[in-house]
């Protein structure tokens, strides 16, 4: 609309004024059409060669090259993230032998010990045993013993005892006989 | 000479008188900016392109925008096939926006408030992109003109309104482009004159209208060259990829 309004304003004062410029519009006088034509047909053709020849190809060659070098450095990147993933991978899988190892190896010498300890354990028990037997005889001869030398004793005391109150002698047979008789009797409170 | 706001689109000439075959082609103010927002794009391309870093550099980055925008308004609306032609587009978006800019600058003369200027360019788009039209797809491209899926009793009618729409391109194209840097850049100058008619009293009003008109100026010569630059691409589709 706007472009049809000032098409019929310039096309009215082309039609009423063209050779009488000088009382309205300097573009409508002719004088220098001719020139102005020349000299823009000259600079915009010394400006299209200079654009399209020189400066157009360098600035897309920059924009290309900036493409390719933002594309390559992802690649770098994308191809290091994937290595990186890959060693991580890598690390993983080391770590969980590893740890396979460790509790294998764990388990193995746990083994090991317990059967170490069960062995040495049932070697202990059976010196211990040993021991136990040894000493339940000792005590059984220190009891025999004991009995025979507590009789001995107590006939002696016995027979001291009678010579100190009566003044005689008594038979000691006899003497060995009640004391023998005596400590059967009461042995089993004392021993 | 202040007080006429059309003042400022005169044309003359600078140094001496070059006639060729009769015909005036002399140095003109003209000429000069044309010269002028050339060597701008030059030289801020070849600092823009001079060194090559991955991390661009503030002027690099400002070239690789000014590439990626037109490559992207160029496969936007006319697809790959259009990719020979980018330098093209390239080149036309670069020079009507820094004729444009250069016009804002003060005591500066607009090339594109110059009704030949942009006729000539649109004449040409139009002639070369009918050309492409008619190499691409030989007669085959006058069915441009009549759309598919049209009753048959509109299509006399249709067909006429799309020829007459399809000359009037360059017409329509061009006096966009002139008659906006022209009514802006002459809008500019009356409330300038109005600063200095009103003087320290009055003048405040028109000033700030001036400062805001600045700002919508530079929004406007961006989006001409830009509206510029994406009609030729839609022409160059027409012509590439038949659509109708």
């Amino acid at each position: 609309m706007r472009s049809l309004f000032s098409l019929s304003i310039a096309l009215t004062a082309m039609s009423t004024n063209l050779y009488a410029a000088e009382a309205g519009m300097p573009q409508l006088d002719p004088t220098y059409w001719a020139s102005q034509a020349f000299w823009l047909i000259l600079v915009f053709l010394i400006l299209y060669i200079a654009i399209s020849k020189f400066y157009l190809p360098k600035i897309k060659d920059n924009l290309d090259n900036r493409e390719n070098k933002i594309k390559e450095d992802l690649e770098y990147a994308n191809k290091f993230k994937e290595q990186s993933e890959a060693k991580a991978k890598e690390y993983d899988i080391i770590l969980k032998n590893a740890k396979k190892e460790v509790s294998k190896i764990h388990f193995e010498s746990k083994n090991i010990l317990d059967k170490d300890i069960q062995s040495k354990k049932e070697i202990m028990e059976k010196d211990i045993e040993k021991e136990i037997l040894k000493a339940k005889k000792e005590i059984s001869e220190l009891k025999k013993n004991s009995m025979t030398s507590i009789q001995s004793i107590s006939e002696s005391i016995v027979s001291d005892i009678i010579e100190n109150i009566s003044g005689n002698k008594l038979n000691e047979s006899s003497i060995k006989a009640t004391v023998e008789d005596i400590s059967k009797k009461n042995i089993n409170k004392y021993l | 000479m202040a007080s006429n706001p059309m003042e400022q689109f005169t044309v003359h000439r600078i140094g001496p008188e070059i006639k060729i075959a009769g015909i005036d082609l002399s140095f003109t103010n003209a000429s000069l900016f044309m010269v002028i927002s050339a060597s701008i794009i030059l030289l801020f391309l070849f600092f823009g392109s001079k060194e090559k870093k991955i991390i661009p550099n503030k002027i690099q980055l400002i070239a690789e925008i000014f590439y990626n925008f037109v490559a992207k308004m160029i496969s936007d609306t006319a697809g790959s096939k259009a990719k020979p032609y980018f330098p093209f587009i390239f080149s036309l978006f670069m020079f009507v926006l820094f004729c444009n800019m250069v016009g804002m600058l003060p005591y500066s003369f607009t090339v594109t408030s110059h009704i030949i200027v942009t006729l000539i360019m649109a004449l040409f788009i139009f002639v070369a992109v009918t050309i492409i039209g008619f190499l691409k797809h030989g007669f085959k491209y006058l069915k441009i003109f009549v759309p598919s899926g049209v009753p048959a009793i509109l299509l006399p009618l249709i067909t006429i309104i799309e020829i007459i729409s399809y000359l009037s391109r360059p017409v329509s194209l061009s006096v966009r482009l002139f008659a906006n840097m022209m009514a802006g850049h002459t809008m500019l100058k009356v409330f300038g004159g109005f600063v200095v008619s009103l003087g320290i009293l009055g003048g405040w009003l028109p000033l700030g209208f001036s400062v805001a008109l600045t700002g919508l100026e530079i929004l406007v010569a961006f989006l001409q060259a830009y509206v510029f630059a994406i009609l030729t691409c839609i022409y160059l589709n027409d012509a590439l990829n038949l659509h109708h």
